[in-house]
């Protein structure tokens, strides 16, 4: 085994991931490389300063406080679905009651009636196009979507 | 995985949110943490970690129970903070084009559990690490994934796994070589 190989498969050797055959291998070399010693010396330092590395555990009174903020978000996430359901539903209700009573009334102008039309469909046209460009996004990205084991 | 666990697992796929809670509170440190290194900023760390957790209870019925939860919840953790990267140097780009500088990266380790010189420099020399080995490097040692679960995490060869693990401790030897810890 050579130096470069050595050092290459130091980590995994540290890791316990080597197979048999291969970490035979890499003792062998040990025992007469005084260099390879050296450096999986200071590795074994690296990894093992890495794997005492602990994340602060919340105090009760957080883990209080994060637990509602998740479970208002799980609560508030049929709100939020329910709310743009209702709001779309009843925009283009309203949308269409409207056109139809001004196409209905003698009384207004065609201009006004062509405009409001206009500023009407120019809104949908929007909403879908931006509605479609999610839906796009959403198939390509895959972050966006969630894993499954 | 405790039974203890699995049995609030079953409970959350028959849609009781209060069995949610203690998996909840039992992850949430390292969650945090995780997050935390992942983005850069312990300000968002939070955020993204409940997010992560809000989209592990909808997607909770395609859990196999008789899995360890953390994985799941791990993968789905990354995959919100690889979105809000992506996110965030969209807007970065339109920032820099008017001029302002990025202030979404912390290097503070107000995340570790204990604190010490060596620990502290260790934090911001993992944080300086390119996205790629920052990954694997808190997979191997901040979640003590096998080799095997990371190649299957992150869907490469096992001998890839080896080899960018091997790169990303270099790097991080060499940056704590240059702030002299």
């Amino acid at each position: 085994m050579s130096c470069d190989e050595f050092v290459r498969m130091a980590g995994a050797y540290l890791d316990g991931e080597l197979p048999d055959n291969e970490r035979r291998r890499f003792e062998d070399h040990l025992a007469v490389c005084d260099a390879c010693r050296r450096e999986l010396a200071e590795l074994k330092r690296l990894t093992e300063d890495l794997n005492m590395m602990r994340f602060k555990e919340p105090g009760d009174e957080e883990l209080e406080t994060y637990w509602s903020g998740v479970y208002n978000r799980l609560e508030r996430g049929i709100g939020w679905i329910l709310l743009a359901v209702g709001a779309i539903l009843t925009l283009c209700y309203g949308a269409f009651k409207i056109i139809e009573e001004m196409i209905r009334d003698p009384a207004i102008s065609v201009i006004l009636k062509v405009g409001v039309c206009a500023l009407i469909a120019g809104l949908v046209v929007l909403f879908v196009s931006l509605l479609r460009e999610r839906l796009v996004v959403h198939k390509v990205d895959r972050y966006a979507r969630e894993v499954e084991r | 995985m405790n039974e203890n666990e699995t049995a609030l697992l079953q409970r959350c796929q028959a849609g009781d949110k209060d069995a949610f809670g203690p998996i909840v509170k039992k992850y949430a440190g390292r969650a945090s943490g995780i997050a935390c290194l992942l983005l850069g900023c312990p300000d968002e760390a939070g955020d993204a970690s409940q997010e992560a957790f809000v989209r592990a209870w909808r997607n909770i019925r395609r859990f196999d129970t008789h899995s360890p939860f953390y994985p799941w919840y791990s993968a789905i953790l990354r995959n919100v903070c690889k979105s809000r990267l992506r996110r965030r140097a969209r807007r970065r780009t339109v920032a820099l084009t008017e001029g302002h500088r990025d202030s979404s990266s912390n290097t503070d380790p107000v995340l570790l559990a204990e604190r010490n010189e060596r620990k502290d420099a260790i934090w911001r020399a993992v944080m300086r690490l390119s996205d790629r080995f920052r990954e694997i490097i808190l997979m191997k040692h901040f979640q003590d994934m096998s080799y095997k679960e990371i190649a299957a995490a992150l869907d490469i060869p096992i001998g890839t796994v080896m080899s960018r693990l091997h790169s990303a401790r270099r790097a991080l030897r060499e940056t704590l070589a240059g702030e002299g810890s």
